[in-house]
């Protein structure tokens, strides 16, 4: 079972020193916050704010180099959480038969939001994430600390 | 290509991946089959350090952005045949990147950052135009490789490379 998610933002983790990719689901009953690394908050903050760099970064080649020879981003699936790890899948069409390869969520979500493909999660990881400690840090999360960087 | 380029292509190896002392920059040096040229490029940390573990063989236990992007070709069945630096304006390095895809040949413009962590992940070689190589390994880098202490020498050698990377880097 997938659920479609949406990038919510991006937030800074002060804790971690660290950045969290914030995911909800279209009815906005579920959030699954990812914790990613600096340069990979900004591949996907870049997406966000369509922030094109005069020189292409690397998910920029990677999705010309799949526009090069006409591969088509399906989607991108979050598939497992294990150990406080991410698992993600990306989904394409090439020639005539799907693919799907192993990625981290964040580069799954970086290349889908430059695709404009739609990013699933399966039920499973929205179930195992649901733990008390992430509940109780998503509650000192204040809505100012959304806002700024919000897009 | 106007009258009097040299876009020959010339084969280049990388020699390592260092620290620049001055800014919070790294620099891949590369150099060509003769030992005559080197050609250093700039890059960010993130960067120098997709071409650090590619040299090193390092395999984090979760793919890199350039582990999934060789896995994705390599999934597709795409090739990559070679990249190529093609040109410096402003300090800024462009590269190119041949692939083959059902026997047809494609370019894709990269950073040559990118292109080269890439090619070293693919084994497939690295070129630069003659013109680039003479550009951007002239004077003023030798200046700056001299400047440069036994330190940060040191930190230039990539556990796999010849114990001798050192010294000829100072020739």
């Amino acid at each position: 079972m997938l659920t479609q998610m949406n990038v919510r933002g991006l937030l800074f983790d002060p804790y971690n020193n660290a950045y969290i990719v914030v995911l909800r689901d279209e009815h906005r009953s579920d959030v699954l916050p990812i914790w990613v690394g600096k340069s990979e908050a900004s591949a996907i903050g870049f997406a966000l704010e369509n922030i094109s760099p005069p020189r292409p970064t690397t998910h920029d080649l990677m999705k010309s180099m799949l526009d090069n020879v006409d591969a088509k981003i399906l989607s991108a699936v979050v598939t497992d959480l294990k150990d406080n790890t991410y698992y993600a899948k990306i989904h394409l069409w090439y020639g005539d038969s799907e693919y799907s390869v192993d990625a981290r969520p964040s580069d799954a979500i970086a290349l889908a939001l430059r695709a404009e493909a739609p990013i699933f999660t399966a039920e499973t990881v929205l179930r195992k994430q649901r733990s008390e400690e992430l509940e109780r840090w998503l509650e000192t999360v204040k809505p100012e600390d959304f806002g700024k960087l919000d897009t | 290509m106007s009258v009097g380029q040299n876009t020959d292509l010339i084969l280049l190896k990388v020699l390592g991946v260092t620290d620049d002392p001055n800014t919070d920059t790294q620099i891949v040096i590369l150099r060509d089959e003769a030992n005559a040229d080197i050609l250093p490029i700039w890059m960010g940390p993130t960067e120098g350090t997709a071409i650090r573990y590619a040299l090193e063989d390092t395999v984090l236990p979760r793919p890199t952005s350039h582990d999934l992007m060789a896995s994705l070709l390599t999934h597709l069945g795409i090739t990559m045949t070679h990249v190529v630096v093609t040109n410096v304006q402003d300090n800024t390095y462009y590269a190119m990147i041949y692939l083959c895809s059902n026997g047809r040949e494609r370019t894709v413009d990269a950073r040559p950052s990118d292109a080269i962590a890439l090619a070293l992940r693919a084994k497939c070689p690295i070129y630069v135009t003659q013109d680039v190589l003479k550009n951007g390994g002239g004077a003023n880098v030798t200046t700056w490789l001299a400047k440069l202490g036994q330190q940060a020498h040191g930190q230039t050698e990539t556990q796999d490379d010849s114990p001798k990377t050192s010294q000829q880097t100072e020739d």
